[in-house]
């Protein structure tokens, strides 16, 4: 692990590398323990988060038929709605028809406009995935560069700054950055837009101009926390023999840093990008309607005001999903990247 | 400030020779000026020029929060339709907002309604996280187990949505979302009072208490509960700070409160549709919103760093109680009665409880 391999910087496999069998084993292996975590963990999540909004929709004694069909309704309408959406069955037996629907990726049908839910997701989901993607791309490049540039810094003024802008950061909400955001760039220097979204696959370029904002707004958070992670993780790694015999051998510090020291301080830091990715996630929620993004937050909010309560549902367990599976892609890049993990895991 | 006020008393002081015996030879050195003075781990961090600044932002905010509405210049709701969108002014010394009502006002006014949420929220959190931390390291490993699973599955709950979700579902209102949002933080809260209990059950006192016969809920009380104290002031301080930024983030998009009452959130909310003709008027809920969760972390880092209480257990960090802190010294208002002289009660305070029982 301390071995001076000087080959590619992490995260890069080498193709040679990547065919010798104890490679393979170890991505076997890795692929399985992912495997087990995930069923062991998430399983229950999923279960336990739709119960729980389940059996609040079924605790509430308002009728959603009533309410959806209004004041005019006969009785006999709202029996007939509560046939046809199940809802006059018993509470168990409408959270499991409604569970295994789910998993074939039926998740009902919207009280209001009867529409699918699945199909109202998918057409939302792009948003929210694309700039949740571009998030985290900005907080690993800017929670990276304050990282390093204060660890390299040690003490000096722009560590100190970036310390001051870690504490400075967590006082304020992600929405009221991107506001700030607004003010800077759409109003006083009208560069970018204030709203609105074009689709990723569309316009590329446009796509970005809309989503940038609302990208960096809500990569801040992430970005200082990654930052003074890996400031302290690679202050520690600075103080290890193996770094000190790279400096006597005269590697550069660029080398030193990027191809040793950094890899072995970069787990910290991705656990911790792994924590803010699901805050990412549900704080997207507030920055869409900042920048009025068509993303699920804004389907939640509408079904919300509205007791649609397919529709609520089926956003929770899509952010759900989201979350596992961004926990999962992380679990796996952890295991992937840092030698420190790989040796303990095995 | 410093010694008078701070004596440890035998009032409080459990029989604990064990602890003593402990922490005397050498006792726990420290470096730290601010370290090891008596009194309870608030009373401690007062000592700190941080500490006492966010108390007083703190202080006015909970003034405001009670009387703001009756303070307020203007009636926060009345609209001035001749004077939209003016700048700060005699009469008006924030300005007004879209519709002419007076911002200073509405500030004041929104107070109460942004820190109760936020303190709903922190209370479900605390009943629901805390007995079950102590009780899982002391009840055995099915409870133990159960309860870890439940939080591992509360966690990954984006808690804004889900916050929505239940308004959506069961109604509209502050009570709701701040419900939601507890449970939601209920976890951490578990977390990190188990990882502060842990580490206290193998320690020789527990076992001795053990030995001679102590019930389980007589030990937690009496030598656990005080020491993972600290830690858990730590954790709701910042907690707080957190919950308020997401009460902000909740009443920006308009849940928990209906539409006339102003709220910082919703302050926010609606000076974004005139940022071209007031950029600066987000400024100003966004200030109040940043002090008051500024005051708070400033005081969870503030016990932190006087007490050694365990931080916050983010991934990738992992400390320690440096020391074990002192038994019994939550409770000052005996303290200042008992006044054993000005005793600076340094560095061996156990023992000097000890005697006392």
């Amino acid at each position: 692990m301390t071995t001076l391999e000087i080959g590619p910087p992490a995260g890069v496999t080498s193709p040679r590398a990547a065919a010798s069998p104890v490679r393979l084993v170890a991505a076997r292996d890795l692929a399985l323990r992912l495997l087990r975590s995930a069923v062991l963990v998430w399983v229950p999540v999923v279960l336990l988060a739709t119960f729980i909004t389940f059996a609040l929709g079924a605790l509430t004694d308002t009728n959603p038929a009533a309410q959806v069909l209004g004041e005019t309704a006969t009785p006999a309408d709202i029996t007939r709605m509560n046939h046809y959406f199940g809802l006059d069955r018993p509470f168990l037996v409408q959270y499991f028809s409604w569970l295994g629907h789910a998993l074939t990726g039926d998740l009902g049908r919207s009280y209001y406009t009867t529409l699918p839910v699945t199909d109202s997701i998918t057409r939302t989901l792009p948003v929210n995935i694309s700039i949740t993607v571009l998030t985290v791309l900005i907080a690993i490049l800017l929670g990276g560069a304050l990282g390093i540039g204060a660890a390299l810094s040690g003490g000096g003024w722009f560590d100190r700054g970036v310390t001051l802008l870690c504490s400075a950061a967590s006082t304020v909400p992600p929405f009221v950055i991107g506001i700030v955001l607004i003010v800077l760039f759409s109003v006083t220097l009208p560069i970018l837009p204030s709203g609105g979204y074009v689709p990723i696959d569309q316009d590329f370029g446009q796509w970005l101009r809309f989503s940038i904002l609302p990208a960096v707004a809500l990569a801040v958070e992430a970005a200082v926390a990654i930052a003074r992670q890996l400031r302290t993780s690679l202050v520690g790694e600075f103080r290890e023999n193996y770094v000190v015999g790279a400096d006597v051998r005269g590697l550069t510090r660029r080398r030193v840093v990027f191809g040793h020291a950094l890899r072995n301080a970069a787990g910290p830091a991705v656990t911790v990008l792994a924590y803010y990715i699901p805050q990412v996630i549900g704080a997207m929620v507030v920055a869409e309607a900042v920048f009025n993004l068509p993303g699920l937050g804004k389907l939640s909010l509408d079904a919300a005001s509205k007791g649609d309560i397919p529709v609520i549902q089926g956003v929770l367990v899509t952010m759900i999903g989201l979350v596992v599976l961004s926990n999962l892609v992380v679990n796996a890049a952890l295991l992937r990247f840092t030698p420190h993990a790989r040796s303990r895991q095995s | 400030m410093s010694e008078q006020t701070l004596t440890p008393t035998g009032a409080n002081a459990p029989a604990d020779p064990a602890l003593a015996a402990r922490t005397a030879p050498g006792g726990p050195t420290t470096s730290d000026p601010t370290m090891g003075r008596g009194g309870g781990p608030v009373r401690r961090a007062l000592r700190l020029r941080s500490a006492r600044i966010s108390l007083g932002i703190l202080a006015v905010v909970v003034f405001f929060g009670i009387a703001g509405g009756a303070l307020a210049p203007h009636d926060p709701l009345a609209q001035d339709t001749t004077n939209i969108l003016a700048g700060p002014s005699g009469a008006h010394w924030l300005g007004t907002d879209y519709l002419g009502r007076d911002v200073l006002s509405r500030l004041m006014d929104a107070t109460g309604r942004s820190v109760v949420g936020a303190l709903e929220a922190i209370a479900v959190a605390f009943v629901l996280g805390v007995p079950a931390g102590l009780a899982s390291v002391f009840f055995g490993r099915f409870f133990d187990w159960v309860a870890s699973r439940i939080v591992d599955a509360v966690m990954t709950l984006p808690y804004i949505v889900f916050a929505i979700s239940v308004t959506g579902i069961i109604g509209n209102g502050m009570e709701q979302a701040m419900v939601a949002i507890g449970i939601i933080l209920a976890p951490l809260l578990f977390r990190v009072t188990r990882a502060a209990a842990l580490t206290l059950t193998r320690a020789q006192y527990v076992e001795v208490a053990e030995l001679l016969g102590a019930s389980r809920w007589w030990i937690v009380r009496r030598h656990i509960w005080s020491k993972v104290l600290p830690t858990v002031a730590v954790t709701t301080a910042h907690l707080a700070a957190a919950v308020l930024l997401s009460v902000s983030s909740l009443t920006f998009l308009g849940i928990g409160v209906k539409p006339p009452a102003p709220t910082w959130g919703g302050m926010l909310s609606s000076d974004l549709g005139f940022l071209s003709q007031q950029p600066w008027a987000p400024l100003i809920p966004a200030l109040a919103i940043a002090l008051c969760a500024g005051a708070l972390n400033a005081i969870a880092d503030a016990i932190r760093d006087t007490t050694g209480a365990a931080a916050v257990p983010t991934p990738g960090r992992r400390r320690f109680a440096r020391r074990v802190t002192r038994v019994g010294s939550a409770e000052p208002a005996a303290a200042v009665g008992a006044g054993v002289g000005a005793a600076p009660a340094v560095t061996v305070p156990a023992q000097e409880e000890g005697s006392h029982a």
